[in-house]
């Protein structure tokens, strides 16, 4: 049996990383769900720098692309061109449906691109999916 | 004519024709020539007649005619010869003659006159004779064709289509041709003599003159004028006008010349200004375009993000609601609930239609020559499963290619069989699909079995959001068509409906043909 996955989800949002919470609670999978609320967050947590010196390497990353202080532009461009982090899997998980918001996501290095979906049942079955194809299927490194 | 050319022997030829009685005359006259070294080729003739008949068949050098023949006078000669327009030297050979006599000749146009006991003289005045008969032929063509020159060149400033303008080194006007009359106002016999300052308004004096001495201290000859700036030219009647000019120095014997040719640009001026207002204009309007197109992407951004996310709460925890609160209120709560999360859903689905209309041909690639075969058979493929509920039978003529991007063709004909289908009558669907040429273009119908559409809403039914039935009968939310016409008319073409209520529908619609241009055809 695998140790649990640990989901580091970057996003400022309180109702969604509810809805995100409630998804993966009812699934078989036991992943730990990692909270930060912006991109100067999310970089000190995946750095281990304070308050975040505990926090343990994440299994893959959710990361919202519109977040206070620092963007999740800036984050996945610094995540993708640091050679400790970059083989971290990035999913991008955004309000945005804007072709121009995806393409530059892959072109910064995003190893997926989710548009929140506005109805509840699709936003959990695609958290619940993402899960699953992560934990369950996607082979990473470590 | 034949001349006294040096020969081979550096004897010189001479083609004389003799008026004399005595033979023995004639042969000493040649004797005498010869010896100073002229080839003689001669004819003897006695009378009036035969002179004639001589002259005007041989081309001779000279003539050499006695004063006192018999049956007329040598001298007579030279009326023959200006009644033929011959131009041949006479000189009289004679035995005697006065002095009177000898002045009288000399007036009447004989060239010399030798005495026959002094023959040693004829070959000088003969070779003096030929010299003057060349020196006065070659003048006279110098003349003609001085002569010929200023009449071309006469031609040429009186039809020229630019004002011509001479100035001396005085800055007096020489020369003053027809067009310049016209442009000036002014006519050649008041312009002559006057200053060229006349024809510059004061203002612009300084600079001409300035222009002036720079171009004779210059060592150019030639000069465009004025091709930064237009010049400015005066009418006599002190109407000023833009003007393009040129100017040329010559040097003659008698001093500097200098040439302005120039145009009156009134005409071309006023259509540079209104061409030139046209593109500001222009340039103002593309640039207020540019920026509303970008405030429409802000705010098509703006759509699909920042109203999308507070909406998707509303939606998301209605419906959590509803999920874990069902049964635990009221009736009334489950249904206001229910209400809610309902416009919630629609709202978003709103968003998305209004985004994807936004959308068409802003992302799109540059059409291409796109088989339109291969877009109705992918837009098939998408409405596989509405096509197989409904049992529809789409029939598909043998279509062209368009020069329209794949994308926008399979959801142009994805959306018209779409509505085709959805808004059938009681028979099953059945939708046909043609094209035929039009000029340029193609005339593409989509005609189905329907329930039609009322004459009344045929215009309306385009528009963005605009439902003909109530959304529990038909569900949509009235975007399909509103695309298919952005789509059409992006490309320079036209859609129409013709329907009648319960009589079916046919959309028609142009798309330009993509030419002979079939190397860009997409495969799917």
């Amino acid at each position: 049996m695998r140790r649990p996955a640990e989901i580091l989800l970057v996003d400022d949002n309180p109702a969604d990383v509810g809805l995100v919470c409630d998804a993966l609670a009812r699934t078989p999978y036991g992943s730990h769900l990692n909270t930060v609320s912006d991109g100067e967050e999310a970089m000190a947590y995946l750095r281990r720098a304070s308050p975040f010196s505990e926090a343990v390497r994440p299994s893959f990353v959710m990361l919202d692309l519109n977040l206070p202080r620092r963007d999740g532009r800036g984050v996945l461009a610094e995540l993708k061109s640091d050679a400790g982090l970059r083989t971290i899997p990035v999913v991008v998980f955004t309000t945005s449906g804007s072709l121009r918001d995806i393409s530059r996501s892959y072109e910064l290095g995003a190893n997926c691109y989710l548009t929140k979906p506005g109805n509840l049942n699709d936003f959990v079955a695609a958290v619940q999916a993402l899960e699953a194809f992560w934990v369950r299927y996607a082979a990473l490194p470590d | 004519m034949a001349s006294a050319a040096p020969t081979v022997s550096g004897k010189r030829k001479l083609c004389a024709l003799l008026v004399e009685d005595n033979l023995l005359d004639a042969e000493l006259v040649r004797h005498s020539l010869e010896h100073e070294g002229f080839e003689v080729d001669s004819d003897v003739v006695q009378t009036e007649a035969e002179f004639r008949a001589r002259v005007t068949a041989t081309p001779y050098d000279v003539v050499l005619a006695d004063y006192n023949l018999p049956q007329w006078r040598g001298v007579e000669a030279l009326d023959i010869l200006r009644a033929e327009d011959l131009d041949i030297p006479v000189i009289l050979v004679t035995g005697s003659l006065g002095d009177i006599a000898a002045v009288e000749c000399i007036k009447r146009g004989v060239t010399d006159y030798v005495l026959k006991d002094h023959l040693t003289r004829l070959p000088a005045s003969v070779s003096r004779a030929l010299e003057e008969t060349r020196y006065r032929q070659e003048r006279a063509r110098a003349e003609n064709a001085l002569k010929e020159n200023q009449e071309r060149l006469a031609g040429i400033l009186a039809s020229a289509m630019d004002a011509i303008v001479t100035v001396n080194e005085q800055g007096q006007i020489v020369l003053f041709n027809e067009a310049a009359e016209l442009v000036f106002q002014c006519p050649a016999s008041e312009a002559m003599g006057q200053p060229l300052h006349r024809f510059i308004p004061e203002r612009f004096q300084a600079a001409h003159e300035e222009h002036v001495r720079k171009f004779t201290a210059g060592a150019a000859t030639r000069r465009r004028m004025g091709k930064v700036e237009t010049l400015v030219g005066l009418r006599a009647n002190g109407a000023e006008f833009p003007m393009e000019a040129s100017l040329s120095r010559v040097e003659t014997q008698t001093g500097k010349l200098f040439t302005v040719i120039l145009r009156d640009v009134t005409e071309q001026e006023a259509l540079r200004r209104l061409r030139q207002r046209a593109e500001e204009t222009l340039s103002k309007k593309a640039a207020e375009l540019t920026r509303s197109n970008r405030d429409l992407e802000q705010f098509a951004y703006i759509a699909s993000h920042d109203l999308q996310e507070p909406l998707r709460m509303v939606a998301s925890y209605t419906q959590l609601l509803a999920e874990r609160y069902r049964g635990k209120l009221d009736d009334n709560a489950d249904k206001y609930i229910g209400y809610a999360v309902e416009g919630a859903l629609r709202m978003q689905t709103l968003i998305q239609d209004l985004l994807a209309f936004s959308r068409v041909g802003r992302n799109g690639s540059e059409p291409k020559a796109v088989n339109a075969n291969l877009a109705v058979h992918e837009a098939l493929q998408n409405l596989r499963s509405t096509l197989d509920e409904s049992r529809a039978n789409v029939v598909c003529d043998n279509l062209p290619a368009v020069a329209v991007s794949r994308s926008q063709l399979v959801q142009l004909f994805q959306n018209l069989v779409g509505n085709a289908i959805k808004f059938h009558g009681a028979e099953p669907p059945q939708t046909r699909i043609t094209a035929e040429k039009a000029d340029t273009a193609w005339l593409f119908s989509v005609a189905d079995n329907g329930i039609g559409i009322a004459p009344e809403h045929h215009d309306q039914i385009f528009m963005i959001f605009q439902r003909l039935h109530a959304r529990a009968e038909y569900p949509g939310n009235g975007v399909g068509l509103a695309i298919c016409k952005k789509i059409v008319e992006q490309h320079g073409g036209k859609i129409w409906v013709e329907s009648d209520l319960g009589r079916g529908s046919t959309f028609r619609f142009t798309l330009p043909d993509c030419g002979s241009n079939q190397d860009g055809l997409e495969k799917t």
